[in-house]
């Protein structure tokens, strides 16, 4: 605990994570307004002491919108980032042990989505899909999925030809106990550092294809569409429809990077730092 | 050479399966792509000519086939949206989306070069401390955001960026087409107000793309630039005498292998951020022409779009094997 305190990253780390749980969980103590609520009579009223950080377009509080859009956008990015783990790391751990032609065709498989920038594959997927909240959470997993396995399957491969799997071998265990026991609990290490950071990747890539509209739609608060609805002011000088939904992105984001990054260094001993 | 053969004839079963991927894009998820195409207004007639127009009562292998078949003499269908092919569309809209991703990146792979270099060199100061947190900040900012911002402080407040709407002032007419770059077309045909305006449009959507993406590249040369800087052969370098410029020439040419691989990976990652960004400055490039079809459920051209940005991608991977051949001898069989 003391380790950690002295690492000012794990600290801000934690500490915007905490900041993101207490708006999830107090959303409705919170918020001052209800998130989706239009008053045209007040539209784009600059932050006052009635709208602490102003009103949008169709007068729906901008600080109430960006409380609640925190359980749908973190919602999301763990949703997904949890499914490509599960999906991803046994079939990581399976294409590692046994490389048949199985295994070579679904790694051929992962080339061709990884060959796709990621942005544009996620965009006319969740076009395709039906444009969806639920939609854009399956999207981003079946684009994790690649990452995930190819971590744990690169570990594997390096793990397989090592004394104490040959040993656990000898020692009559069967396929199965040997990845599932041997295997996969040293294989994870490097999946599981993913793990953080894919949760940032998947918050930005939401709040992207939300701003194109390509993710859900009005009046849901979300952040990327709370920005892009501020778009066409922000040239006229509305700056805080679109300012303040990108500063809770960035705090999420970042949040997971350092968390992340933490994460490397605790889970590897031996790679210290200068 | 023979790398380069062999890397060449790696393509055409790459591209199969790129076609494979689009392909499947519209025909295998969910719903009628004939009802999807013509909307929930459509009539059981219509959607049933659609069907046998688009030979969707035939099997899904038969399918492909046709469309391998029309894909190879270039027909990518027609845009719902423009009602143009959508191969025209997307040739008439690529130099645009080319000459800003080709500058972003230009300015991001120099400034994530140099502040990495700089920061090893500073090791230790204040300079490199500032860098790392930039690095790590980077990573979390949404570039349709930071061009936001940017629209505001520069365009808005300060007045020194020209108006965020395209890649000219609209009271001039493009140069003439040679390269389909603005600023080659004016500096080649000598066209100085147009070279003037396209260069200022450029300039925040650069800066947009640049801010964002620079941490990474910084990241990534700093460490393999640290690794190649601590190594016993510079350090037997600087026993030597030999002068500091000289021997951080030396570190970064080592350094340079995983740096070219960077730098391919973040020029194909470019095209999905040029998406967003095009959007914000009304680019009209392949970006905006990209969410105007999802917007628009224009499927023809989403496809299309998502071909031609795999094949873009599998063209740079292909140069930069090439490069790293040319930069790294030991892969020399």
């Amino acid at each position: 605990m003391r380790r950690c305190l002295a690492r000012p990253a794990a600290v801000i780390g934690l500490a915007l994570l905490a900041l993101l749980a207490v708006a999830i969980v107090f959303a409705d103590l919170l918020a001052p307004y209800s998130p989706i609520m239009a008053d045209p009579l007040h539209s784009l009223e600059s932050p006052s002491s009635l709208h602490l950080l102003g009103t949008d377009v169709s007068g729906m509080d901008v600080l109430s919108r960006i409380i609640f859009a925190t359980r749908i956008n973190l919602l999301v990015g763990i949703v997904s980032v949890a499914g490509a783990f599960l999906v991803g790391v046994p079939i990581g751990l399976l294409t590692g042990f046994y490389r048949g032609f199985v295994s070579a065709l679904v790694m051929r498989l992962f080339d061709f989505i990884q060959s796709f920038p990621v942005f544009v594959l996620g965009m006319a997927l969740v076009s395709v899909l039906g444009q969806e909240i639920w939609n854009v959470a399956l999207v981003l997993a079946v684009l994790f999925v690649p990452l995930f396995a190819r971590l744990v399957r690169a570990e594997v491969l390096s793990l397989r030809e090592r004394p104490f799997i040959s040993a656990a071998r000898c020692s009559g265990a069967s396929d199965l106990a040997v990845m599932v026991r041997h295997l996969l609990p040293n294989a994870l290490t490097p999946a599981l550092v993913q793990l953080s950071i894919s949760v940032g990747m998947a918050i930005l890539l939401t709040a992207g294809l939300s701003f194109i509209g390509a993710g859900v739609r009005m009046p849901t608060p979300e952040w990327g569409l709370m920005v892009s609805s501020g778009a066409q002011q922000m040239i006229l000088g509305v700056w805080w429809v679109s300012l303040f939904p990108g500063i809770a992105i960035v705090i999420a984001v970042l949040c997971f990077a350092l968390l992340g990054d933490e994460m490397r260094r605790l889970l590897d001993p031996t790679r210290h730092r200068r | 050479m023979r790398i380069v053969l062999a890397r060449v004839s790696l393509i055409p079963p790459q591209l199969f399966g790129v076609l494979l991927v689009t392909f499947m894009l519209v025909r295998l998820l969910p719903g009628d792509p004939a009802l999807l195409m013509l909307g929930n207004m459509a009539t059981p007639d219509a959607i049933a000519s659609l069907r046998q127009r688009l030979g969707l009562d035939q099997g899904l292998w038969t399918q492909f086939v046709r469309y391998l078949g029309r894909v190879l003499h270039g027909d990518l269908g027609t845009s719902i949206f423009t009602s143009h092919p959508v191969v025209q569309d997307l040739i008439e809209r690529a130099p645009a989306t080319l000459e800003l991703i080709s500058y972003a990146m230009i300015v991001t792979v120099t400034a994530g070069v140099g502040l990495a270099v700089l920061s090893v060199i500073a090791r230790g100061r204040s300079f490199d401390y500032v860098t790392r947190v930039y690095g790590l900040a980077a990573g979390a900012l949404p570039d349709f955001w930071v061009g936001l911002l940017l629209i505001f402080f520069l365009y808005h407040v300060a007045g020194w960026a020209p108006a965020p709407f395209g890649r000219l002032d609209t009271y001039l007419t493009a140069p003439r087409a040679i390269t389909g770059f603005y600023t080659l077309d004016s500096l080649l045909t000598g066209n100085w107000a147009d070279l003037g305006s396209a260069a200022a449009r450029l300039v925040l959507p650069v800066a947009t793309i640049s801010i964002v993406n620079t941490g990474a590249m910084m990241k990534m040369t700093q460490t393999v630039f640290a690794g190649v800087y601590d190594s016993a052969f510079i350090r037997h370098a600087r026993a030597s005498g030999l002068p500091q410029r000289r021997i951080i020439v030396i570190a970064l040419k080592n350094s340079l292998p995983p740096i070219i691989t960077t730098a391919g990976f973040l020029f194909g990652f470019l095209l999905g951020a040029a998406v967003l960004v095009e959007t914000i400055f009304s680019w009209g490039g392949l970006g905006q022409y990209a969410v105007q079809a999802v917007i628009n459920s224009d499927y023809p051209a989403l496809q299309g779009f998502v071909m031609v940005a795999a094949v873009f991608v599998l063209l740079v991977y292909l140069v930069v094997d090439v490069l790293y051949e040319l930069v790294d001898p030991r892969i020399r069989i």
